[in-house]
């Protein structure tokens, strides 16, 4: 099969499926070709609907590939979507980076962290599956750690969880004109997606939410 | 998410001026720590050298405020206050063993300690927000399974966490309530799951916890109210049940956890299944 068939396939395969598709999967898949090989069409599919102009963009997210409607659409498929908004109060992204950067953690240190409560918000995050349960700390009492999920992943259009900004260290907040926070993280977190795959991702959160089945 | 016109009401740091103003402007902190790094900006100091009674004073009048609003002030926020007071006399007091070069740790240090890791993750927090969302700014192109899942492969419509709280809420409601135990006879799950469906057999849907209610309240038993418990586990997991729960307008579950029968083909398939449980 030629390059360009192979090619077409790799995309009717991500606009397919039902979830981020991996580049190992998509090897199997496609006849002769090989994970570098499906990166490397991943990427030419990406540079060709830029160039093209296309509504949608190729994203890295979850350690698969998903085609995502361009940012810039989002007031037209948010009418679209109208019935289930999705929401995410203050309360729920403070809870959710505390877990993110120091997982596993326990509830008694996320409050110890934000210096309020979290009991209803984690049970929102965890119904919502952007955080589960990840075991318990041995300790007295046996305290529920919380960890972050692979919905959370492709919420925030990560790759992997190394692909959240580092945390600004604490001599920065301490230096001179540090009352602003930093440059926001490039809303176009799509172009890392778009264009150039990244490493294969072993290392990513691959465990799903905890449910009961 | 915080909005640009909640968060633009500012309050001026002299004083309060328009009540509405402050109400609007109180709801968007997010606990003690929250409102002190906003005094703190608003004074424009470092926040290594706090000016401890300024502040204090300001964050007084703020939890003062939210009272006479009829605030529901959460009790860290007063919590907060007591520190603060007790920063406060303890910056009045001399340094213990005066005259030495040595004036001892800073009691405000571990507020400053506390307030710079605070920050440091309400800075993340802003930026995870800021990031193109999957259902708020982008959206994924996303084919459903074309086979709806088999009901045993279905995950619940309720979080396990949320079934154990209420399963711990009738455990609780038991104890002290007519724990005899005189009857030594065995209670077999098997029995359990078979009053659970016929209970519901009678009824489209029963709430979660008046399902421990079917035998007289004498009877129930802490090993009774287990047993059917991990009755109404098996038979979700034979998928002659549903748990689940209804969602409120933000698409969070809410309200009473309710069992029902399952339907589609294998929802009679239980039977036989109870049948082979000795």
């Amino acid at each position: 099969m030629d390059r360009e068939g192979q090619k077409r396939i790799v995309e009717a395969l991500v606009l397919g499926a039902p979830e981020p598709v991996t580049a190992q999967k998509i090897a199997e898949i496609v006849p002769g070709l090989e994970t570098e090989d499906a990166r490397a069409l991943l990427a030419e599919l990406g540079r060709e609907y830029e160039e093209q102009g296309r509504a949608f963009e190729i994203w890295e997210v979850a350690g698969g590939y998903q085609l995502r409607t361009r940012a810039e659409y989002a007031s037209y498929l948010r009418l679209l979507h109208r019935e289930r908004p999705l929401r995410l109060s203050r309360a729920a992204l403070e809870t959710l980076a505390v877990v993110a950067y120091r997982q596993p953690v326990t509830r008694a240190e996320i409050e110890a962290v934000r210096g309020v409560e979290v009991d209803a918000v984690l049970k929102s995050l965890l119904d919502r599956q952007l955080l589960r349960i990840a075991g318990h700390r041995e300790v007295p009492g046996r305290p529920m750690l919380y960890a972050t999920t692979r919905r959370f992943l492709e919420v925030f259009g990560l790759g992997r969880l190394d692909d959240l900004p580092t945390l600004r260290e604490m001599e920065e907040l301490l230096a001179p004109g540090a009352d602003e926070p930093g440059p926001p993280p490039p809303a176009s977190a799509a172009g890392a997606g778009a264009g150039e795959p990244g490493d294969e991702a072993e290392g990513a959160e691959t465990e799903p939410a905890a449910e009961l089945h | 998410m915080t909005s640009p016109g909640t968060m633009g009401a500012e309050l001026r740091p002299d004083g309060v001026s328009a009540a509405n103003a402050c109400a609007i402007k109180l709801q968007a902190f997010e606990g003690p720590l929250d409102l002190l790094l906003h005094l703190i900006k608003l004074a424009e100091v470092d926040i290594t050298d706090i000016p401890i009674a300024e502040i204090a004073a300001q964050y007084t009048e703020y939890v003062g405020l939210m009272h006479e609003l009829d605030l529901d002030v959460a009790g860290e926020y007063l919590l907060m206050a007591a520190t603060l007071a007790w920063i406060k006399s303890r910056m009045l007091l001399p340094p213990e063993g005066a005259g030495e070069e040595d004036e001892g740790p800073d009691p405000r240090a571990e507020l400053v300690a506390r307030l710079l890791e605070y920050q440091r993750y309400k800075e993340a927090a802003e930026q995870l927000g800021e990031r193109s969302l999957e259902g708020r700014d982008v959206f994924a192109a996303r084919t459903p399974e074309l086979e709806p899942p088999s009901e045993e492969e279905r995950p619940l419509a309720v979080s396990l966490v949320a079934l154990l709280e209420a399963f711990r809420r009738v455990l609780a409601r038991s104890t002290g309530s007519g724990r005899h135990e005189v009857t030594a006879e065995p209670i077999h799950v098997r029995d359990r799951m078979l009053a659970v469906m016929e209970a519901l057999a009678r009824c489209e849907s029963i709430e979660f916890e008046r399902i421990f209610e079917l035998e007289p309240e004498r009877a129930r038993s802490r090993a009774l109210l287990i047993a059917t418990f991990l009755a109404i586990l098996e038979l979700v997991r034979l998928a002659a049940l549903r748990v689940y729960q209804g969602l409120d307008d933000d698409g969070v579950p809410a309200g009473p956890i309710r069992l029902r029968r399952a339907e589609g083909p294998g929802a009679d398939e239980w039977t036989a299944a109870v049948a082979e449980i000795t």
